[in-house]
């Protein structure tokens, strides 16, 4: 009798905890983010702990991933119609195939339902980048971080030198050919050299400013006198790079610049930088000046490079996440990740807190850059392009093939790929 | 045995096997088909689209010289990287033969390598290779030597990783052929130190033979595995500098999950497959004869 009252006990007490721990998940809604790592995760973090103070019944799970490890789980899971992403970030060059096969939800309906309009103190041209077909059909993704490509030298060796600022890349060769003859222990030059994407981004400003371009009218444009002087110069300049420019990606152009080795650096992104005026961790407080790239035969366009964030149509949480969204691009919430993480905000009103334009001095760059950007070219074949062109343009910087021979090898690859 | 009962006797082993069976060619021969199957179509996973090319993904790669480069380099890497593991791995065996104080500690210190992750084991390469603040570029420096673009170099970056492959592999390949020495019975060395055999003859004319099949095995096993290579390209070079440490793996990866290019993938893998059963049956041939 007795063992028959301690086993009904037992069993009593595992059901009630079993009922009890069963009605509180019913309540709880969890929803998973395909995020990135490093500084954007914890911007992510951070906008994830203050939703759940005011929102105590939705919980979340984060994963934190490189680009291309996002691009492929993304592609794996939502072709797979699994439901397993509430929220994915995207880059923003992606965005047009990701929507190519009508993944997203159509956030203007989100917004048509509830009643709202999207905020215009959200920089326009960034959530334009949103939209599918670029830039005037549906809105897809909102902006959450707004990352420009922008210049970085350092202002108390230009004054050195007698420059008070670089307007064009001829004046940023002579600069790097002074620092080499004068400062034995500083890189005058400095950029990501590793092949595909970060050799690419880190040119294409200098591409741009001497007149060429990727696509001309949707066919491949690099077999041009403007492709070729902007390809030349840049093997000119980087003779001014590190020896190991070819494996230097944004944590070595990010360190030497803050340990104060390097000079100039023709490409760092906002959520590279947001701890180079913080003394602790910064050589070069109040030395490095970050603004738009020079121009050449044609001005400056910065490069926007952001990372959007979108609901896939299979979440089974699409109204939740819709309201985490809006949360996340709230300007409370991108002053609170600006503020801790660096992370670039996307709109007009944070670009102006004086406490955030002090301790991040590019801000007003940032936002012209946001406002008159441009994007890279909405092309299904943008991926293969990029590493065509970063494969032949590393092969040219180190000498295996002359400039002239990787133009006409990318043109050939890239005319292949559109036709 | 009659003719009756060999049949049912073989029929009862048949169905128990038979589920294993079924089970193995499903998650062999099913995937194996799919990609078979997608490397005749022109397929974009991420629309879905599929359109019927026969052998053009084929020919395309064939000509491609990125492909053509990516062989190559993939057949210089398994060469090196298996032939010196084995070599390694048999001198480590020779040299941590019988029994003496600290042997236990010394299998334990080789053999560690083997057990970290490839991701970990990258990350300090990386350190050690790394063109200004390098453990090795410090000793060139300090012997008055030129600093060496160990991963930034494209004429040294394959070796740099056939260096890394074999620092964590020959572990594995010392694992089995001192557990092939240690079931030679020892009275067969006694025997051949009264006949008046040197250390040397003993090695050359006794133990090697009698491992051959072991070395055989071991060399199979490497020669397979690092046919695949994927994992410390993708962490050290990223297939750089100027594509010169790209492999088939890392192609395949390329085309699939960068371009979503899953029938240029799927024809590369069949092509890689091809030379991997290839280089299997060969070895397995030998090792087959040696059994016999």
């Amino acid at each position: 009798m007795k063992r028959f009252f301690t086993a009904a006990a037992v069993l009593l007490v595992i059901t009630a905890a079993l009922s009890a721990a069963g009605s509180r998940e019913a309540d709880v809604t969890t929803l998973t983010i395909a995020g990135r790592d490093g500084a954007f995760g914890d911007a992510m973090e951070r906008a994830v702990e203050t939703y759940m103070q005011e929102n105590p019944d939705v919980r979340f799970e984060i994963l934190k991933l490189s680009g291309p490890e996002l691009m492929e789980q993304t592609v794996i899971e939502l072709r797979g119609g699994t439901g397993a992403f509430d929220l994915i970030l995207i880059d923003d060059p992606f965005l047009p195939r990701v929507q190519e096969a009508g993944w997203l939800v159509n956030l203007d309906d989100m917004f048509a339902q509830r009643g709202l309009e999207i905020d215009p103190d959200l920089v326009e041209n960034m959530v334009d980048i949103g939209r599918y077909p670029y830039p005037g059909g549906d809105l897809y993704a909102l902006p959450h971080v707004g990352n420009v490509a922008l210049f970085a030298y350092r202002q108390d060796i230009l004054e050195k030198y007698g420059y008070d600022t670089l307007k064009l890349w001829d004046d940023v060769l002579e600069v790097a050919q002074l620092v080499d003859e004068h400062e034995s222990d500083m890189v005058p030059v400095l950029f990501r050299g590793v092949q595909g994407n970060p050799i690419v981004t880190g040119f294409l400003p200098i591409f741009w400013a001497f007149g060429a371009d990727i696509l001309v009218d949707g066919k491949a444009a690099f077999n041009t006198p403007e492709a070729l002087n902007a390809v030349e110069f840049f093997l000119e300049l980087a003779e001014y790079a590190p020896q190991g420019v070819t494996a230097y990606q944004a944590t070595q152009v990010r360190d030497a610049l803050m340990s104060g080795a390097g000079a100039m650096a023709i490409e760092v992104w906002p959520g590279w930088i947001g701890e180079l005026e913080n003394p602790e961790l910064s050589e070069v407080v109040g030395k490095v000046n970050i603004a738009a790239h020079p121009g050449q035969v044609k001005d400056s366009s910065s490069m926007i490079g952001a990372w959007m964030v979108g609901i896939p149509k299979d979440s089974r949480n699409i109204d939740q996440a819709f309201d985490f969204m809006l949360h996340l691009t709230s300007a409370e919430i991108q002053e609170l990740m600006a503020d801790e993480t660096g992370n670039p905000p996307t709109r007009h009103s944070v670009h102006q807190i004086e406490r955030l334009v002090e301790k991040y001095p590019w801000y007003p760059a940032q936002l012209d850059g946001q406002i008159s950007g441009s994007v890279r070219p909405r092309t299904d074949y943008w991926a293969q392009i990029e590493t065509v062109f970063g494969d032949f343009l590393q092969r040219a910087l180190v000498g295996d093939i002359s400039a002239q021979e990787a133009l006409k090898q990318i043109q050939i690859r890239v005319e292949d790929m559109l036709n | 045995m009659k003719n009756k009962d060999r049949i049912s006797y073989n029929s009862f082993f048949y169905i128990i096997f038979a589920p294993a069976l079924l089970l193995v060619l499903f998650l062999t021969a099913y995937p194996l088909g799919t990609v078979l199957h997608d490397s005749f179509f022109r397929y974009d996973f991420i629309t879905g689209a599929k359109d019927y090319i026969g052998f053009q993904n084929y020919i395309r790669i064939a000509g491609d010289e990125l492909f053509q480069r990516s062989f190559r380099n993939t057949l210089v890497f398994t060469f090196f990287a298996s032939v010196l593991e084995v070599f390694f791995g048999v001198l480590l065996a020779f040299l941590l033969y019988g029994s003496f104080k600290g042997k236990k500690a010394a299998s334990l210190i080789i053999i560690f390598p083997m057990i970290i992750s490839t991701m970990v084991i990258c990350a300090v390469w990386q350190i050690f290779y790394h063109y200004e603040i390098g453990l090795f570029n410090y000793v060139l420096r300090n012997i008055g030597m030129q600093p060496v673009g160990w991963l930034t170099d494209q004429r040294i970056a394959l070796y740099s990783i056939i260096l890394v492959d074999i620092w964590q592999w020959t572990p594995f390949t010392f694992l089995i052929i001192q557990a092939g020495m240690s079931s030679i019975p020892y009275e067969l060395f006694e025997a051949a130190r009264i006949d008046g055999a040197k250390k040397t003859q003993i090695a050359r004319t006794i133990t090697l033979p009698i491992l051959s099949t072991q070395i055989l095995l071991v060399l199979m096993l490497r020669t397979l595995d690092t046919f695949r290579l994927f994992d410390k390209v993708y962490a050290l070079t990223g297939g750089g500098p100027a594509n010169s440490t790209q492999t088939l793996s890392f192609y395949i990866y390329r085309e699939g999950f960068s371009f979503f290019n899953f029938g240029r993938a799927s024809a590369a893998s069949v092509i890689t497959l091809f030379f991997v059963a290839f280089l299997a049956m060969f070895y397995l041939r030998r090792l087959l004869k040696e059994d016999d």
